[in-house]
């Protein structure tokens, strides 16, 4: 049983982690704990938290995504430009996921059947997409939507923040994918000994190119919460925002090596971040040094990981 | 064990980070009993805005209120302006002064703050007017200058020094940005009667120096008989003389620029650099404060406070540099 | 020092113990090492030979016990003191850079310079070239390692270690990778290492070949000192000491009946490695398949499981040509591939038990793409029990299992999906006697039950004592198919280097 103790074992020191930083943060400004403020992380931290979701994946398959951010901005324009030309709501989120899946899956082709290593064939991705988007819009913003569509981002139920719905949605389907399916169990296995799985007559390449579309469609649905919430659509929106997701997730203990790994960790992760920056904007704390305590957050969270692994031998 | 050592960890760096806030002049909670006012700014590594927050910082003091000032990592990241906004609502601050990172995009947050009751006063990038009226926000006021006249003021310069005759790179800065098109209109509607100056390449640079170090490399490679760049802020503009040493062709090109911070006076001192428009961002981030202020004590406010504008030659180029 | 016409010993090693969580690794070991010997050091896995070599390489620290060296105590704490005193390791596994020369990788960080930085190629060729001839190798040292051989790439482990002035050298399984002729060579090399004073210590699990090589054999068990003897000596004699029971068959009696023909393979390809292998296994037969190294066995593993794609010939399963494109075709015939290399391509090493055992017919344990975790529970609990996995529960990460609980699983993984022809590359490799016995047990009952087993092997006393026929294999070919009764080791081994009979 001690394996099973010791991955939930990690989960819970991040928890406990997140609970600490927010009992610091309580006796430090009495703005923290508050239900409005609390609610505001929440909504806050649903952008990056359903980017992870997808990254978790790709990490957890032993790749990495880095063409995220390019393709918040490509799903946001497509999004944006549909409304605008007066398709109906459904249609415009149908095309927008259509086309965060379709980009997601060129990445996992250019992987699988290209045999890119997935830094290079997302990378080339990040600005392929990024390119598309600018090109698409002219490089301008595209805004001003109905009122029905913005309420994916501004719809309160029982106070809580409509985006804040829209991510334990994701993450319980993704929970559910990743925990109960058999695509779930290939994206474990595959990141944790890939020929072997293929050995085990599992099409791998279908499989892996399938995660990266599942990445590319967690973008596509952080950039209808992005759309609505800024009522405007920019080519340039998610610019750096891979780096965000990929510290989520490795904070929330998925190695980078792959085959381990969790979203149960990842919104953990999410979440300290989300409350880490929020915190450090309610106590006034300088915009220099937020970015270096983010930093170091990232990198001893890791460090933790990797002195307690070498220790274990 | 791992639970003991993460939750040992993150609250030490927690630690760091409260030392760190502690040594912050701005931080506080209204521990000090004044009121308390933001300045969120587009981003704080551009000296317009380090300036803006120094004439910010000295406002406060004379008016004897705490000032918070925020900014996002990058210009471009609106939705991380949006949280710091959405944050500083949480933090219950008096009063709040925005440059918005986009001008359409921040408008559903002065929504927000004007739900929690929080005068907003917009500054330097207008908020879209359209995109105001629609979502029904107000704003208190709009410190700024007048970027359109400024294109307009350093469009008829280049007429009155080149003669009528000149081939003219423009350095842009984001798309769909308003401060960027503004500058370009004014600038093109001054040229416009002298068909001797001509525009023969048009790029975005994004606000940024090295961008507008190697798109002007590129735009010299495709025209090499550019004899003018004309970039909407000062930073392209030093990118570009940059580029322009580096083609061997110092002195063979005028550089135009916008916001008139030190390094472009320096630049045009020295003979690198032709013109620039001088903004005042101190100016406006006094302004700023004290309308925020007022607004935060109910006191009337104008709808629009214009901030001086000016052009900077070799002539004026030290002189004028009195925000020191 | 004191009795000059006894010299202390090059190497004691006194009441060395090391405790792990949960377990004694060492308890007050001794071991002495003879200036010019070759010392075998003997035991099951898990008796602590490996442990006790981290220890003397400065790997592990010990918790107790000194160390003599020339029969004064030496402070060892660390792999750099190990190399101060002359104490080098050689692995299983290399520690060389596959892109750089062999020369360069002998005295990797430690090159001779001209000036500032920059390397004197010419000295280090010459003392790479004098290094490598003194092992009696032809190697030219300014190939890229990658470009060698394993038993080539050994050599140049050696000449690095001779380059560190190394007077007691320490081999893990030398022999696993070479074949014979090799293996004559390492031998004649170890030879003149000892002529010059070098002392070996030499792990093997090969009973056969120690003797050739050994002066002295000392046995481990449970982490204890056992006994040392003379070389040549009974080996059934050190059996009984490693395992302190007499194991007088090595090889369960058969119970198996040979069936039907199940699967043909016709004029089967895949260049460079294999060509044109044909032969049929039977229900009930354990197909026994023997070679030297290098000799295209795994290769016609690969191509039969669809792990590679054969360029010509086909596999006929009951009559039926199959169309084996992926190794998903091969699995959904039946034909289950039990790999050589088992980390690497057998199991995934951080999933459970019940996953890997799952993983090749998850479809099947899967509705609508959900998994059904109480079939899968169901699926790994009885062939938990059936296989005798040794394993905390079900759930238990396949990496914290041993080398025999861990090639069950493998082995497992097939057996749930119920496949019927079942290649085995090197079933044993690693394994301790016991769990080998098990291995063998268990393949003789899937026989009996009507599958058909290749078995690849590179122990000739597996090959013999397993196999109802032998296909021995050389460059590629079939070069012989014997019967059990005709299979001897002469003819076995003349077949596979290519010699008529």
């Amino acid at each position: 049983m001690r394996h099973r103790l010791s991955a939930s074992g990690r989960r819970l020191g991040t928890l406990a982690g997140l609970f600490g930083l927010g009992v610091l943060l309580w006796a430090l400004t009495p703005h923290f704990l508050t239900v409005s403020n609390l609610l505001n992380v929440l909504e806050q931290t649903s952008i990056n938290a359903v980017i992870a979701a997808g990254m978790t994946f790709v990490i957890i398959s032993a790749g990495i995504d880095l063409s995220v951010g390019s393709l918040v901005a490509v799903a946001g324009v497509v999004l944006a430009s549909t409304l605008h030309a007066g398709m109906p709501i459904t249609i415009a989120l149908a095309a927008s996921l259509a086309v965060g899946f379709a980009f997601g899956l060129l990445n996992g082709l250019a992987i699988t059947w290209g045999r890119l290593p997935p830094f290079i064939a997302t990378l080339g991705m990040m600005s392929i997409a990024r390119g598309c988007a600018l090109l698409f819009t002219e490089g301008r913003p595209v805004s001003g939507f109905d009122p029905a569509f913005r309420s994916i981002a501004t719809a309160r139920l029982l106070g809580i923040p409509a985006p804040v719905f829209v991510t334990i949605a994701v993450y319980l389907m993704a929970h559910f994918v990743l925990a109960e399916t058999r695509f779930g169990r290939y994206v474990y296995s595959m990141g944790g000994n890939e020929e072997a799985t293929r050995l085990s007559g599992v099409n791998v390449r279908l499989h892996k190119t399938l995660v990266y579309g599942v990445s590319g469609l967690a973008s596509a649905v952080a950039a209808v919460l992005l759309t609505a919430r800024l009522n405007s659509a920019q080519p340039i929106a998610g610019i750096m925002y891979e780096l965000d997701a990929i510290a989520a997730t490795v904070i929330g203990g998925t190695s980078l090596m792959g085959g381990e790994g969790g979203l149960g960790g990842t919104i953990i992760g999410a979440l300290i971040m989300g409350v880490l920056r929020n915190g450090l904007n309610l106590l006034g704390v300088s915009s220099f040094v937020q970015q270096i305590v983010i930093g170091l957050v990232i990198v001893f969270a890791v460090l933790i990981d990797t002195v307690l692994k070498a220790r274990k031998g | 064990m791992r639970a003991l050592h993460r939750s040992i960890l993150y609250p030490a760096v927690a630690t760091l980070v409260a030392l760190a806030g502690g040594c912050n002049r701005a931080a506080g909670t209204g521990t000090t009993g004044r009121p308390r006012v933001a300045l969120v700014m587009k981003t704080l590594n551009n000296p317009f805005f380090i300036d803006m927050q120094r004439g910010a910082e000295k406002a406060a003091k004379d008016l004897d209120v705490d000032l918070v000032v925020q900014a996002a990592d990058r210009e471009t990241d609106v939705e991380r302006q949006m949280q710091i906004v959405e944050n500083l609502i949480q933090a219950h601050v008096g009063a709040l002064a925005l440059t918005p990172s986009g001008s359409r995009e921040v408008v559903p947050v002065v929504g927000k703050a004007n739900a929690a009751k929080i005068p907003v006063v917009i500054v330097d990038t207008r908020l879209d007017q359209k995109a105001a009226t629609d979502a029904g926000v107000k704003t208190a006021s709009f410190v700024g200058s007048d970027n359109y006249r400024g294109g307009q003021i350093i469009g008829e310069y280049l007429v009155k020094v080149a003669n009528g005759r000149a081939k003219v790179a423009i350095l842009e800065g984001i798309p769909g940005h308003e401060t960027g098109d503004s500058r370009v209109r004014g600038f093109k509607d001054a040229i416009k009667g002298s068909p001797g100056v001509t525009i023969v390449a048009s790029q975005p640079a994004n606000w940024e120096r090295d961008q507008g170090f190697n798109v002007f490399q590129n735009i010299l490679q495709a025209h090499a008989d550019i004899d003018t760049v004309f970039a909407c802020n000062d930073i392209m503009a030093l990118g570009a003389i940059e580029a322009i040493s580096a083609a061997g062709k110092a002195g063979q090109i005028r550089v135009l620029g916008f916001d008139a911070i030190d390094d472009a006076r320096r630049a045009i001192t020295d003979g690198k650099m032709t013109a620039t428009v001088a903004q005042y961002p101190d100016e406006m981030g006094r302004a700023a404060i004290e309308a925020a202020v007022k607004a935060m004590k109910g006191e009337a406010v104008p709808a629009d406070i214009g901030v001086r504008i000016g052009l900077i030659t070799k002539e004026n180029a030290a002189r004028d540099s009195d925000k020191k | 020092m004191t009795d000059m016409s006894q010299p202390a010993p090059l190497l004691q090693m006194r009441g060395i113990c090391k405790q792990f969580p949960g377990v004694r690794a060492l308890d007050e070991v001794a071991f002495e090492l003879q200036r010019g010997e070759v010392h075998v050091l003997l035991g099951e896995n898990g008796a602590g030979k490996s442990t006790l070599m981290r220890v003397l390489s400065g790997a592990c620290a010990r918790d107790a016990g000194e160390i003599l060296i020339d029969g004064r105590p030496v402070a060892l704490h660390s792999p750099r003191d190990a190399q101060a005193l002359g104490i080098s390791t050689i692995y299983q596994e290399f520690n060389l850079v596959p892109h750089l020369s062999a020369a360069a990788n002998i005295f990797l960080g430690r090159e001779p310079l001209v000036g500032a930085g920059i390397i004197n190629r010419g000295k280090l060729l010459a003392d790479a070239t004098s290094l490598l001839r003194g092992l009696g190798t032809t190697i030219d040292p300014g190939v890229r390692v990658k470009h060698l051989s394993v038993a080539e790439q050994q050599m140049v482990e050696v000449a690095k270690a001779l380059s560190l002035d190394a007077r007691i050298l320490i081999m893990d399984e030398p022999t696993s990778a070479l074949t014979e002729s090799e293996i004559d060579e390492l031998f004649s090399a170890i030879g003149r290492l000892t002529k010059r004073g070098v002392a070996v210590i030499y792990i093997s699990h090969r009973m056969e070949e120690l003797a050739r090589v050994g002066h002295r054999a000392t046995v481990m068990r449970d982490g204890r000192y056992i006994a040392t003897r003379p070389l040549p000596c009974p080996i059934p004699t050190l059996v009984r000491l490693m395992a302190n029971r007499d194991i007088t068959q090595h090889f369960p009696t058969p119970t198996r009946r040979r069936g039907a023909p199940l699967l043909h393979v016709e004029g089967i390809s895949h260049p460079p490695r294999l060509h044109d292998v044909s032969f049929t296994l039977h229900r009930g037969e354990i197909l026994g398949v023997a070679g030297l190294l290098g000799a295209g066995r795994t290769e016609l593993a690969r191509a039969i499981a669809g792990a590679d794609v054969p360029t010509a010939g086909r596999v006929v399963l009951e009559g039926r040509p199959l169309r084996v494109r992926a190794p998903s075709d091969a699995i959904r015939a039946g034909i289950g591939l039990v790999p050589e290399d088992r980390k690497r391509h057998g199991f995934v090493p951080g999933q459970s038990v019940a996953a890997n055992l799952a993983l090749p017919q998850l479809r099947r344990l899967a509705r609508a793409g959900v998994v059904d975790r109480r079939r899968e529970r169901a699926l790994a609990t009885r062939w938990i029990e059936e296989l005798r996995i040794k394993t905390p529960d079900a759930s238990a990460r396949v990496l914290t299992l041993s080398g025999g609980n861990q090639q069950k699983v493998v082995l497992g993984k097939w057996l749930a999906a119920g496949s019927d022809v079942l290649i085995v590359d090197e079933p044993t490799r690693g394994i301790d006697v016991a769990a080998k016995m098990e291995i063998y047990q268990l393949l003789d009952r899937l026989a009996a039950d009507g599958a058909g087993i290749l078995m690849i092997s590179s122990e000739l006393p597996e090959i013999l004592g397993m196999s109802d026929r032998v296909l021995v294999m050389h460059q590629g070919r079939v070069q012989a198919v014997l019967d059990a009764h005709e299979a001897t080791q002469e003819r076995v081994l003349q077949a596979a280097l290519g010699l008529a009979s």
